[in-house]
C-alpha cells in the first residue's frame, strides 16, 4: 500500500490565498477574544470552586441553578457531564476574584438540604485561590514563550536562521489558531489547555523540520531549479510521510476524544486543531515565508547589481 | 565479525527488555496481591460479620488494634474466633510487609488516579508579622492591612512591599520591632529570619498533625519560600483534613474582664456610636462597603429568622443613618434591635444578656464586627482589652440563635506551648451534663503548672476564657485554685471531632496562621475511572495503529509494531523505575506517545521505499533509509523534548507526570524505532536475503 507514490501537487500556488485563510481564522478568533473580554480562562487562573457531584437520581441543571442563586452563588455555572454508558455527573463551578471561606461546604450543604432524598457523591472538587490563578497566567504565557524560543535556538543550530524564524512564526500561527477556535467554540483555556499547547509547540515543528530537511538537500541536488519548484517538490516527496503521520496522531487523538473523559477531552480537542494547524501552516505559513523572503532577497540583489 | 556485531545488539536489547520487566514485576505482584488481599478481607468480613470496607480501610491503613475490635465485638464459636484472628494476623502482617514491598516499588498512581487531597498552604506573613510586633496601633493595622492588599499580587515581594509600605508612610519599621534604635534593614532581617523560621516549624508541626491522622504516604514538601503542599492519597474524608491541616491550633487562656470594667467599655462604645451615628456624612462610602459585604456574608449564611414580638426588625441602613444604603441592602441584612433602644443606645440595641453573658442574635454579629472595626471605636477601646466571639452558636431562651460575645484582657495568661498532653475522654457520670460527652483532658508541664496555679489562685470567683484560634470554647468560672496544671475542654459535637482537637493540640500550634490557597480533591470513584477509561483509550489506539501499520507496510509495518511494544515496555519500566507517577494526563502521553512514535519508522520506510524505487538494492536501501532518516527523526523529536521540557518545569502533579510520559516516551521511541527495527532488519536481510522487501 503506497499513498501519493508520484505526488505532483502545485501546492505553492494557492499560498496567498491560504495566508489569507489563516489570517481571516486567527482574526475571527481575536475578535471573538475581544468579544469576550480576553481568552476564556478556566478556574485554574482566575481563581475559584468548582464541585463535581453525581447524584443517586437525575438531576437537571435547572434545579440545581436554582439552589445556587438561593444561596447567592447565583453566577455559577451548571454543567452536566455525559459519560459514555449513560452516567452523567453535574458540575458546578464558579469563578471568583475575592476568596470564599467554606464554599464548598456551603454548596454542599445548600443541594443536601434542598433534595434530602436524592444524595449524592462528591466526586471532585478544585478550591483554587485567586493569588494561586493569578500567578499561573503568567507562567503559562512565560512557559509557551519559553519553548518557542528554545525551538528557535535549536533549530537556528541546525538550520539557517531564516528557517528557523519561518518554523517558529509557524508555530505562532498553530498556536492562536488554536486558541482562537477555543474562544469560538466558547472552550475554556485550563491547566491542560496549555498544556496541549506546549505540545502543539514541540510537535508541529516536526513537519516542518522533515520538510526543511527535504529542502536542504533539494537545494543541494537541485541547483538549477528555483526555490518554489525546490519547495513544491520537497512537499510531494514528503507527503506520504506527512500524511501517514498525522493519521495515526489523528487516530489516537480521535480515540482519546471520544473514550478519554471529560478533562482528556479538551485537551484531545485542542491537540487535533493544533496538530492540523500545525502540518498545514508548514505548507502554507513556514514554506511561504521562505519564498517571498527568498523573493524580496533577489529583487534587492538585482537593484544592486543595476547600481 | 558481522554476525558477532549482530549478536552483540540483541544481546543489548535482550538486557534492556530484562531490565524493564524487572522494574514493571512489583506492579504485577501488587496488584495480584492486592487481589488477595481483597478476597482476604471479604472472607474475614463474612466470618465475622462486619462492614467489609470498614475493614479494609482499618488493614490498609494498619490499624491492627481497631481490626482486632471488630473481630472482639463479633460473636463466634471458639474455633471461628481463632481462624479469624489467625487470619487478621497473617493480613497485619506477614502479607502487610510484603505487599508493602512490592508497593514501594511499583508504578506510583498519581491523586487523580488513586483519589486523594491536594492542598497548597501559604504561611499568612502579614499574620506573623502582627504576631512579632512589640506593640501595635491603629496605624499599624492600617499599614499591615495595606501590606496585605499589595501582597494579592503574587509578583511582590513580601520584604520590598513592607519597607515601601513603611517608607512612603513615613514610619520606621523599629517603633514596632526590635529596639528603637534599629534599622530599617535590621528589622526586615530579623522578620525574614522569622518567616524561614516558621515555615519550617509549620512543616514540623504538620507532618506531627498528619502522621496522627493516620494517612498512608503522606508528601509534606515545602514549595517556594512561603508555601507547603501537602498531599494525602486515599483521603475518605477531607473537610476533616482541611480542618486538621488549616487550623493554628493556637490555645490561650484568657481572663474575662470584671462585669464593672467590661460595663464601662460597652458603655465607651455605645455612647461613640450614637454621636458617631449623627456625624457619619463624610464616612458614607467606608461604610457603605462594609455593610455590602455584610450583606453578602448574611445572605451567604441564609437567615430566614423571624423577628421576636418585643424586637424589632430595622434596615441596617436606618441604624447608621447613611442615605443610598437602602437600595444595597436586602432582607437579608435586617438587624434584629430591641425596641424603644436602638435611638438613644445603638450599640445596646444590638447585644442582648442572657444569663451573664452578652450575646448577639445570630444575623447581628456582622454589624457588630463592622462597629467594633470603626477607628473611632477602636481608639475607644483601651488597648490591653479585646472582644472574642464564642466558638459556636448558642440556643437562647426564645429559641434563637447567638453568638457570644466576650471581653477580655488581651494579654493570655497562658498559653499552649506548656501542654504536655491532650487526651480524649468520655465525661463521667458523676458529672452531670457532661455524662457521656466526649471532652479534651490537658495536662501541663511543671511551668505550666506553676503559672496556672498562681493564675487560677489569685482569681478565683472570675471566668477565665479557653480560647482556641481567637475563638472562645469556654469560659468557666475558677471555683478553686487548680495547682496540677490540669483542664478540659467540652463542647466537641463528637468523638472525631475531640480526637482531632486533641491532635492539633498535641502537635502544636502553628507559629503563624496558613491558608489553604489550593485544594484539589479526587473521588476514589473518579480515579478509577480514569484509569479505566485511560486503559481502553490505550488498548484500542494500539489496536487501530497496529493493524494500520501492518496493513500499510506490510511486514515492515509489524516490525514497527513490535518496537511500538517494546516503547511502551520501556516506557513503563523506566517510570517504575525511576519511582515516577502516572497521573492521567500521564496516561494520555502515553496514548500520545503510541501515535506520535511511529512516525520515525514512518519517515525510514518512505525513506526507503524511495530508495528501492531509485533502482538501489535492498541492502543499500535499507542502510541509506536509516542513515538518511535518522538526522530530521532525532531533529524533529528533539524539539518536542524541549518543549516537554518547559512544560515539566511548568506544570504541577498532573501536568508534570503528561510531560514525563511524553519526554521518555519520545526518547525511547528514538532508540527502539532506530535501532530496534535495524536490527530486525538486518538480522532478516542477513538470513533470508530475500530479493523483495516487504515494505
Amino acid at each position: 500500500m503506497e499513498w501519493f507514490k508520484n505526488a505532483n501537487y502545485d501546492f505553492q500556488k494557492i499560498r496567498r490565498k491560504a495566508m489569507a485563510v489563516s489570517a481571516l481564522v486567527i482574526l475571527a478568533g481575536i475578535v471573538s477574544m475581544v468579544i469576550r473580554g480576553g481568552p476564556n480562562w478556566s478556574i485554574d487562573f482566575t481563581g475559584g470552586i468548582s464541585v463535581r457531584l453525581r447524584f443517586e437520581k437525575p438531576m437537571s441543571e435547572g434545579e440545581v441553578r436554582g439552589v445556587m442563586s438561593r444561596i447567592g452563588l447565583g453566577d455559577s455555572e451548571i454543567k452536566r457531564i455525559s459519560e459514555l454508558g449513560g452516567a452523567s455527573d453535574i458540575l458546578v463551578q464558579f469563578k471568583k476574584t475575592t476568596a470564599t471561606e467554606g464554599g464548598v461546604d456551603r454548596i454542599k450543604s445548600a443541594l443536601q438540604q434542598a433534595f434530602p432524598d436524592n444524595s449524592f457523591a462528591v466526586r471532585q472538587v478544585e478550591n483554587i485561590g485567586p493569588k494561586i490563578g493569578k500567578e499561573l497566567r503568567g507562567k503559562a504565557v512565560w512557559a509557551s514563550l519559553l519553548a518557542l524560543l528554545g525551538i528557535l535556538i535549536y533549530v537556528s543550530a541546525r538550520f539557517e536562521f531564516l528557517f528557523s524564524l519561518a518554523g517558529v512564526l509557524a508555530l505562532f500561527h498553530d498556536v492562536l489558531v488554536t486558541v482562537g477556535i477555543f474562544s469560538i467554540l466558547g472552550k475554556e483555556i485550563s491547566l491542560t489547555i496549555v498544556a496541549a499547547l506546549l505540545t502543539i509547540i514541540g510537535y508541529s515543528i516536526n513537519d516542518t523540520i522533515v520538510i526543511f530537511d527535504r529542502i536542504r538537500e533539494n537545494l543541494k541536488r537541485l541547483k538549477t531549479k528555483g526555490l518554489e519548484e525546490i519547495i513544491n517538490t520537497s512537499i510531494n516527496q514528503t507527503l506520504s510521510r506527512t500524511i501517514v503521520t498525522n493519521l495515526t496522531v489523528f487516530i489516537v487523538l480521535w480515540i482519546l476524544f471520544i473514550f478519554g473523559g471529560t478533562v482528556i477531552r479538551d485537551f484531545a480537542l485542542a491537540l487535533l486543531i493544533g496538530s492540523f494547524a500545525g502540518t498545514y501552516s508548514t505548507i502554507y505559513i513556514a514554506s511561504p515565508i521562505l519564498i517571498e523572503w527568498n523573493a524580496r532577497a533577489e529583487k534587492l540583489q538585482k537593484r544592486k547589481m543595476q547600481r | 565479525m558481522k554476525q558477532r556485531k549482530l549478536l552483540l545488539r540483541l544481546g543489548l536489547i535482550g538486557f534492556f527488555i530484562f531490565l524493564a520487566i524487572y522494574h514493571l514485576y512489583p506492579t504485577y505482584r501488587y496488584s495480584e496481591l492486592r487481589k488477595v488481599q481483597s478476597q482476604e478481607i471479604q472472607s474475614l468480613a463474612r466470618l465475622t460479620g462486619t462492614a467489609a470496607a470498614e475493614l479494609e480501610r482499618a488493614v490498609q491503613e494498619g490499624r491492627s488494634e481497631d481490626v482486632m475490635d471488630h473481630i472482639g465485638g463479633a460473636e463466634l464459636t471458639s474455633d471461628n474466633r481463632a481462624l479469624a484472628k489467625q487470619k487478621a494476623d497473617e493480613l497485619l502482617g506477614e502479607f502487610a510487609e510484603k505487599l508493602d514491598k512490592s508497593h514501594r516499588q511499583s508504578l506510583k498512581l498519581g491523586l487523580d488516579l488513586q483519589g486523594g487531597m491536594h492542598l497548597v498552604l501559604e504561611v499568612d506573613l502579614v499574620g506573623l508579622m502582627k504576631q512579632l510586633a512589640n506593640n501595635s496601633d491603629a496605624r499599624f493595622d492600617t499599614l499591615t492591612a495595606e501590606i496585605a492588599r499589595r501582597l494579592m499580587d503574587p509578583r511582590l515581594d513580601f520584604n520590598e512591599t513592607v519597607l515601601d509600605v513603611f517608607e512612603s508612610s513615613g514610619v520606621r519599621l523599629s517603633r514596632y520591632y526590635l529596639e528603637s534604635q534599629s534599622s530599617n534593614r535590621q528589622v526586615l532581617d530579623f522578620l525574614s529570619k522569622e518567616a524561614d523560621d516558621a515555615i519550617a516549624r509549620s512543616l514540623e508541626v504538620m507532618r506531627n498533625r498528619i502522621d496522627q491522622f493516620g494517612v498512608a504516604e503522606p508528601t509534606i514538601v515545602q514549595q517556594g519560600s512561603r508555601r507547603i503542599i501537602v498531599e494525602l492519597p486515599g483521603l475518605q474524608d477531607p473537610a476533616r483534613a482541611r480542618e486538621l491541616i488549616g487550623k493554628t491550633a493556637l490555645l490561650e487562656f484568657k481572663l474575662l474582664l470584671e462585669p464593672a470594667a467590661a460595663q464601662k467599655v460597652l458603655e465607651d462604645v455605645d455612647r461613640i456610636l450614637k454621636r458617631e451615628r449623627f456625624l457619619a456624612a463624610g464616612d458614607t462610602t467606608a461604610l457603605a462597603a462594609l455593610l455590602a459585604e455584610a450583606k453578602a456574608d448574611t445572605a451567604a449564611q441564609d437567615t430566614a429568622a423571624t423577628p421576636a414580638a418585643k424586637d424589632k426588625v430595622v434596615e441596617a441602613s436606618k441604624l447608621f443613618t447613611e442615605e443610598g444604603d437602602k437600595t444595597a441592602l436586602g432582607e437579608d441584612t435586617s438587624l434584629v434591635v430591641a425596641e424603644g433602644l436602638q435611638e438613644e443606645h445603638p450599640f445596646y440595641a444590638l447585644l442582648r444578656n442572657i444569663g451573664d453573658e452578652v450575646a448577639v442574635v445570630k444575623q447581628n454579629r456582622r454589624a457588630v464586627e463592622i462597629v467594633l472595626a470603626k477607628p473611632e471605636i477602636r481608639a475607644a477601646i483601651p488597648r490591653d482589652v479585646e472582644f472574642l466571639w464564642s466558638n459556636e452558636l448558642v440556643m437562647g431562651p426564645d429559641n434563637k440563635e447567638y453568638w457570644n460575645l466576650y471581653l477580655l484582657k488581651a494579654a493570655p495568661e497562658i498559653t499552649g506551648k506548656y501542654l504536655t498532653k491532650a487526651d480524649v475522654e468520655i465525661g463521667s457520670g458523676g458529672d452531670p451534663g457532661r455524662e457521656g460527652q466526649p471532652t479534651v483532658s490537658l495536662s501541663m508541664n511543671r511551668d505550666g503548672a506553676r503559672i496556672f496555679s498562681r493564675v487560677t489562685g489569685a482569681n478565683v470567683g472570675r471566668k477565665l476564657a479557653i480560647v482556641l484560634d481567637r475563638k472562645v470554647h469556654m469560659a468557666p468560672v475558677i471555683k478553686v485554685k487548680i495547682p496540677d496544671g490540669r483542664a478540659i475542654i467540652e463542647g466537641s459535637d463528637n468523638m472525631e471531632a475531640a480526637r482531632d482537637l486533641a491532635i492539633v493540640l498535641r502537635a502544636g500550634a502553628l507559629p503563624a496562621p496558613v491558608e489553604i490557597i489550593e485544594e484539589q480533591t479526587v473521588g476514589p470513584s473518579l480515579g478509577a475511572d480514569s484509569i479505566s477509561k485511560g486503559s481502553l483509550s490505550a488498548i484500542v489506539s494500539f489496536i487501530i495503529i497496529g493493524l494500520f501499520m501492518a496493513w500499510y507496510y506490510k511486514l515492515a509495518g509489524i516490525v514497527a509494531d513490535v518496537a511500538l511494544v517494546l516503547n511502551l515496555i520501556f516506557l513503563m519500566a523506566i517510570l517504575a523505575g525511576f519511582q515516577a507517577t502516572l497521573t492521567l494526563p500521564g496516561i494520555a502521553g502515553i496514548i500520545l506517545t503510541i501515535g506520535m512514535a511511529v512516525d520515525a519508522n514512518v519517515l525510514i520506510y518512505e525513506r526507503i521505499r524511495e530508495e528501492l524505487r531509485s533502482g538501489k538494492t535492498i541492502r543499500s536501501s535499507i542502510d541509506a533509509g536509516y542513515q538518511r532518516a535518522t538526522v530530521t527523526i532525532l531533529d524533529a523529536n528533539i524539539t518536542t523534548i524541549i518543549a516537554a521540557v518547559v512544560l515539566y518545569q511548568f506544570g504541577t502533579g498532573p501536568i508534570r507526570g503528561f510531560a514525563l510520559t511524553l519526554m521518555i516516551g519520545v526518547a525511547v521511541s528514538l532508540y527502539t524505532a532506530i535501532v530496534g527495527t535495524r536490527l530486525i532488519f538486518d538480522m532478516y536481510t542477513q538470513k533470508f536475503a530475500p530479493k523483495r522487501l516487504s515494505i
